[in-house]
């Protein structure tokens, strides 16, 4: 029961820092340059009272701080407001865009622990070994290359070269297969989806790869040299077990905080991967909503990447919570 | 008293091969560990007395090695070594292999309990679960089985409500009640030799206390034998039975310890005992042990003690002793290996002191014992 009240402390921990990203984007994007007015108009000839009507349907001649309460209370009922470009509510095209890029995110994540974890225990295990600095090498590589690059050279290799994978576009497995033209049942529409997930995936999640891999490297170098380590070679433990239990579980609990302190680059990884990749999610959305000035649909945006970011900790910090005996659920005495 | 010792080691060298040259941590040791009895090795730190326990079970970490030497238990091999056909050293055929020392030596017949209880237990799982995955391997029992002998071995090392604290995590434990736990897993598995690698080094006095009397009631009832390995002198005193002082890899004086402390034939096992502070003396008289240990990698010329020697004269500089028996002690040999014994005839008597020799303390009136011997600590380094 603990834990629960921990979860619940700590949900309501994010509620000022919500606040916080809220005030921050509304100052940035109201007070920015650029007037919305204007850009809606697209330099067309207009008078005063045109200029007064917008700003009067958009309540923008009212004072700053009545336009930030009006914004928040609307925020609380799910309500974020109209995008000023496509003419629909902000919390629909946002819901729209949502599910590519989680799939996104969640996939590449996927692809960086299963390949990280494993190669990092190698690379620890046969240190300073020919397997352990090639290792070393490609994860090297991995952090200090840009997403959009390694998407680029996939497709080259992939799409345009091998003609093994698509290049653009994404087929949504939450879609009815009959939307799709040409695709007959579910086990079809998913292994389009994964076909075209794949490339993208693996652009994202390299960075995530090689960040992952050297922490757990280094995690499990350092653990293996543990006292718990020598005690349990010391009562004969085979070392096949040592290495997966008893220096493994312990060299685990850094790379949780990893997973979610890079939440944010990771987010950020894929508006640029879903441009290259033709996706139409979250980031394309946001890309367009600032070309657009659609303070809005920014606004909107930029709230609910934060709240994501903001769960992704929470749940990195409940997580650390049961996995880690020690952390004390934030109780003091 | 039985033909076969328990544990048998015959000139026992490890060394570590490192970029700066090769550290001889341990050179040369002999030892035997008998049924029944606690055996103390005893030395400063950095004396080799960590290498030498670790080598008895072939755990020496990389880059160390066991170069030379016979480890007998049981009369099994657990290292030697013969000539092989190119004149080479080879691995004896008898010696036990990797997989053989991990199942049939380490934790069932040999187990260990490390200096730092505090680092020494698994953080992320169960103490319970720590000692019953140990029992269940060592001792070959069933989960159930193994859970219910390790809550009856918390219970014997004096941990109160074994059944909860079974379930409970290390950092739940204080570090005495941790050193409970090392010393209940060491138990649990059964051995015939428990290797306690500085047990009680990281608590405090009144802890060391419990726990040295929990080893000793244990032991009577068990009947297990004990490599204690420590630097304290006091600890020594409580619960050896015989005493090997090592020095920068090398066994430097042998005996019982009643002899050790009443007959000391070496002086490098006197200045150990005359640095324990004693309740009927000031602090100011305490005699620190001159300079510090030089480093195994480049031990000093003749006798490694010489440069910090009270009694080292010239012959000291150029003969290096191999321990003689030196005294008869109740049919028990008493070895030392120091020069002014008689059985080394080098000529000790003859030699001339060693210029600035430390060691005109010994002959001072005692007034002159009242300097703080910290005063001129260099005087031990720089003497070469």
């Amino acid at each position: 029961m603990k834990l629960l009240k921990y979860t619940i402390y700590r949900l309501l921990q994010a509620i000022p820092v919500l606040i916080g990203i809220s005030v921050i984007t509304f100052l940035l994007a109201n007070l920015g340059p650029g007037d919305p007015v204007s850009l809606m108009l697209q330099g067309q000839e207009h008078s005063e009272e045109l200029v007064r009507a917008i700003e009067q349907r958009y309540g923008l001649d009212r004072p700053l701080h009545e336009r930030y309460i009006t914004y928040m209370s609307g925020l609380l009922e799910g309500d974020l407001g109209q995008s000023i470009y496509y003419q629909r509510p902000v919390s629909a095209l946002i819901l729209d865009r949502l599910g590519p890029t989680l799939l996104l995110v969640l996939s590449a994540y996927a692809f960086a622990l299963v390949t990280a974890i494993p190669l990092g225990v190698v690379a620890a295990n046969r240190r300073n070994e020919p397997t352990d600095h090639a290792s070393r090498v490609a994860a090297l590589f991995g952090v200090s290359t840009p997403s959009f690059w390694i998407g680029i050279v996939l497709i080259l290799i992939f799409a345009v070269k091998l003609g093994w994978l698509p290049s653009s576009g994404l087929y949504y497995p939450w879609r009815p297969p009959s939307s799709y033209p040409g695709i007959n049942g579910h086990l079809e529409l998913y292994y389009e989806t994964a076909r075209h997930l794949l490339l993208p995936m693996i652009a994202l999640g390299t960075l995530q790869m090689a960040t992952i891999m050297r922490v757990e490297r280094t995690q499990m170098i350092e653990s293996l040299q543990g006292e718990y380590v020598k005690l349990a070679r010391a009562y004969g433990v085979p070392e096949r077990t040592i290495l997966r239990k008893h220096a493994f579980q312990v060299a685990q609990l850094p790379i949780i905080t990893i997973v979610g302190a890079n939440l944010s680059t990771a987010i950020g990884g894929a508006v640029l991967t879903e441009t290259v990749f033709n996706i139409n999610g979250m980031g394309q959305l946001f890309i367009e909503a600032i070309q657009q000035n659609d303070y809005q649909l920014v606004m909107g945006i930029t709230m609910m990447l934060g709240f994501l970011f903001v769960v992704g900790v929470i749940i990195t910090d409940i997580s650390y919570a049961y996995v880690d005996p020690r952390v004390t659920y934030g109780e003091r005495d | 008293m039985s033909s076969e010792p328990l544990l048998r080691v015959e000139n026992l060298k490890t060394q570590f091969f490192t970029e700066t040259g090769t550290v001889r941590a341990v050179d040369g040791i002999s030892f035997e560990v008998r049924e029944g009895e606690i055996v103390g090795l005893v030395g400063e730190s950095g004396a080799g007395k960590s290498v030498a326990s670790m080598s008895l079970l072939r755990l020496v970490e990389n880059p160390g090695e066991i170069v030379a030497g016979e480890i007998t238990y049981k009369g099994e091999t657990i290292f030697g070594l013969e000539e092989g056909p190119d004149g080479e050293l080879q691995e004896r055929d008898d010696m036990l292999s990797n997989e053989e020392i991990r199942t049939r030596i380490r934790g069932n017949e040999i187990a260990v309990i490390f200096q730092d209880p505090m680092e020494s237990l698994n953080p992320v799982f169960t103490v319970g679960g720590q000692l019953r995955e140990f029992i269940e391997l060592n001792r070959g029992l069933s989960k159930d089985e193994a859970k219910t002998e390790a809550i009856d071995m918390l219970r014997e090392v004096g941990i109160p409500d074994p059944e909860e604290r079974y379930e409970e995590y290390p950092h739940q434990f204080s570090g005495g009640m941790r050193q409970r736990v090392l010393i209940a897993m060491a138990l649990a598995c059964e051995p015939s030799l428990i290797i306690a690698d500085e047990p009680t080094t990281a608590l405090d006095v009144t802890v060391e206390g419990q726990i040295l009397d929990l080893v000793d009631d244990l032991q009577d009832k068990y009947g297990t034998s004990f490599i204690w390995v420590t630097h304290d002198m006091g600890v020594v005193a409580e619960i050896c039975d015989r005493v090997n002082v090592m020095y920068l890899g090398e066994i430097v004086e042998q005996a019982p310890v009643d002899e050790l402390f009443y007959d000391t034939k070496h002086p490098y096992t006197n200045a150990l005992l005359n640095s324990i502070p004693r309740p009927d003396r000031t602090v100011t008289e305490l005699e620190a042990i001159e300079g510090v240990m030089p480093e195994a990698i480049n031990p000093p010329s003749g006798c490694r003690f010489h440069p910090r020697c009270p009694d080292a004269r010239e012959v000291c500089k150029r003969v290096h002793p191999e321990a003689k028996t030196v005294a008869d002690a109740d049919g028990e040999a008493h070895r030392a290996a120091c020069v002014k014994h008689d059985a080394f005839d080098a000529g000790y008597e003859d030699s001339s002191m060693l210029e600035g020799a430390v060691g005109s303390t010994e002959r001072e009136p005692e007034s002159e014992l009242a300097v703080n011997p910290a005063g001129d600590d260099s005087g031990g380094e720089g003497r070469e």
